[in-house]
């Protein structure tokens, strides 16, 4: 570690693990629900499950991208962190906000929350993923606020790299999309319109930069490869996250009841978005071919090539897969849409997070590069365990999907959603025992921390 | 992972051999395979070994992949006689089965700039 301010990434990187523990105990009590439909009710009811669930999702992942970012700009802009003091004063409050808000949902119901908190002052509450009471929001502003004058200062005062540009593009544009938020319109189509800024123009848009920016890193410390050919990859595929990206906001347009344009425009748009993922899945490849050296921390390696693979496939094929505006008629709110969300948030975001907090972890643990080998085949147990069980959770959420899309929209006599939904309850008993798996990897990825032992050296110079 | 010293001759043509074989599965079904199987059999005995590996292996590839991906899923089809799981069978098979012939593609194509040879797993016959 070249600078003691790099160490603030650390609670941020615990917290992210913690709470990523706390999204799949809730996920594998909602898959439960699927097949046992009254566990744990009246206590967790399904739909506070699945706001548990998706929120601390993107709350880890946040907690992540800070983590990665506090550690990534004072290495690459070469100086100290602008204040770190700041970087641990927002960590406290983003994770007591956090906190309480998961314990809100959990204690009270939705709507008593929103009554609590204020939501009639300023209307933001009920919509997917931005479900956080008003008063949150505006904590998660004064956060990235925070978090973004503290690395911006620190870059001005540094170098400025490529990678350091592309991740700040990537955290501005993610804090600014968060904002349209707040804006909640009556108006329905309107109201889809900006939700769909904040979600799709991030996940399919601002938050590739970030992946991309730390993918560039973690490769160019472990490979040795030349910062100019890393730059340069990251340049193009930014580029085409961008293009296709944006305009690839028109899938979510199809049947929200705007013009009918859209089914060309997103249908077009959208079936180019796999090539950014294709060329990321190339451009790993190709450096760690390109190596110069063999780094001790083959875990980290192994994380950073899983996620150009699992970010291709989850992001990018079976996006593809249901992406086209004739078969998105269909499949449109399936299980398949599932089946996607599962392995893209998966391959590219999950799986980014923990290829850095692989790399970083033993450095802010006081070791030279890496942990010991034992450690290391524990943490590569965990991730074949956590990677192969959400491959066969997307493979029969997308039996399911299928089976789903057959009998209750496309068949002669369409059967009921709960009639349907019955129907495929050996996929959903089978994608829970695949979460059980996925849980046993991450604790092994939990307990390969704890595991001693002489430090793993570099084989080859 | 082991050290490998390789040919490097031949990367351009070691290149489009394996852009090929990803066009024929992404966006020039046929067209790309036939362009691809013109160059092996124009150069495919005379290239440097390295762009000869990766024409070989593309070809092979390529081979396998029509036989995995149109007549097994159409046989399920009829086997199972139009069945709604002949058809989650056959669309599973599919997707799962292109997308890895992809993904082994688009690892086919960085060994290829990276001037380092390539074998297809379980497709790809002994080593090249």
């Amino acid at each position: 570690m070249k600078y003691q301010s790099q160490l603030v990434a650390k609670p941020y990187f615990i917290a992210a693990i913690g709470l990523f523990i706390g999204q799949i105990i809730f996920g594998l009590i909602m898959g439960l629900q699927y097949v046992i439909g009254d566990f744990l009710f009246p206590e967790i009811p399904f739909n506070v499950a699945r706001m548990v669930h998706t929120n601390l999702l993107i709350v880890w992942l946040l907690f992540g991208f800070m983590g990665s970012a506090y550690y990534m700009i004072p290495e690459e802009s070469e100086t100290e962190l602008y204040s770190p003091k700041l970087a641990l004063a927002l960590f406290w409050i983003f994770l007591v906000a956090g906190a309480l808000t998961i314990v809100g949902y959990l204690a009270v119901p939705y709507a008593r929350l929103a009554e609590m908190t204020g939501n009639d002052l300023l209307p933001t509450m009920g919509r997917e993923f931005l479900e956080q009471p008003t008063i949150t929001k505006i904590g998660i502003v004064v956060v990235c606020l925070g978090f973004l004058f503290n690395l911006g200062m620190t870059v001005l005062k540094g170098r400025k790299t490529s990678v350091s540009l592309v991740l700040m593009t990537g955290l501005v544009g993610l804090a600014l999309l968060f904002l349209f938020s707040f804006y909640n319109p009556t108006n329905l189509v309107l109201d889809k319109f900006f939700w769909w800024y904040v979600v799709h123009l991030w996940v399919e848009g601002v938050w590739e930069l970030i992946l991309g920016a730390i993918l560039a890193f973690v490769l160019i410390k472990t490979t040795g490869v030349d910062r100019e050919v890393i730059e340069k990859w990251l340049y193009v595929i930014i580029a085409m996250t961008l293009i296709t990206g944006i305009l690839g906001t028109g899938h979510h347009y199809y049947w929200i009841g705007a013009p009918e344009y859209w089914q060309l425009i997103g249908s077009v748009f959208s079936a180019l978005e796999p090539i950014p993922f294709f060329m990321m899945t190339v451009f790993a490849f190709n450096m760690v071919n390109k190596r110069r050296r063999d780094h001790p921390n083959r875990a980290a390696v192994l994380w950073a090539l899983g996620t150009a693979v699992m970010a291709f496939l989850g992001a990018g094929v079976w996006g593809f897969l249901h992406t086209l505006a004739p078969v998105n008629f269909y499949t449109h709110g399936s299980q398949i849409t599932a089946a996607h969300g599962h392995m893209a948030f998966y391959g590219a975001y999950v799986m980014i997070v923990l290829t850095m907090i692989s790399y970083t972890m033993p450095m802010m643990r006081g070791r030279a590069a890496a942990n010991s080998l034992k450690s290391q085949v524990v943490e590569m147990w965990a991730f074949w365990l956590m990677t192969v069980s959400m491959v066969f959770i997307t493979l029969f959420l997308t039996g399911a999907g299928i089976l789903q899309v057959y009998l209750q929209r496309y068949s002669d006599a369409p059967q009921a959603f709960m009639v349907v939904q019955e129907k495929v309850e050996l996929f959903y008993w089978m994608r829970e025992y695949a979460g059980l798996v996925f849980l046993t990897g991450l604790l092994l990825y939990v307990v390969s921390f704890f595991i001693g032992g002489k430090e793993h050296a570099e084989q080859r110079a | 992972m082991a050290t490998e010293i390789t040919p490097t001759g031949g990367k351009r043509l070691a290149i489009a051999a394996e852009a090929l074989y990803l066009a024929n599965l992404l966006v020039l079904p046929l067209l790309a395979f036939l362009l691809l199987w013109w160059l092996y059999s124009r150069q495919g005995a005379s290239a440097p070994p390295l762009a000869a590996a990766h024409l070989q292996q593309s070809v092979v590839a390529s081979l396998w992949a029509g036989l995995l991906l149109i007549p097994l899923p159409l046989l399920t089809l009829i086997l199972s006689g139009g069945s709604l799981t002949g058809w989650t069978v056959a669309i599973l098979w599919f997707v799962t089965c292109h997308a890895a012939l992809v993904l082994a593609g688009a690892l086919g194509l960085a060994r290829a700039m990276a001037g380092k040879p390539w074998r297809y797993p379980l497709i790809g016959g002994g080593k090249s």
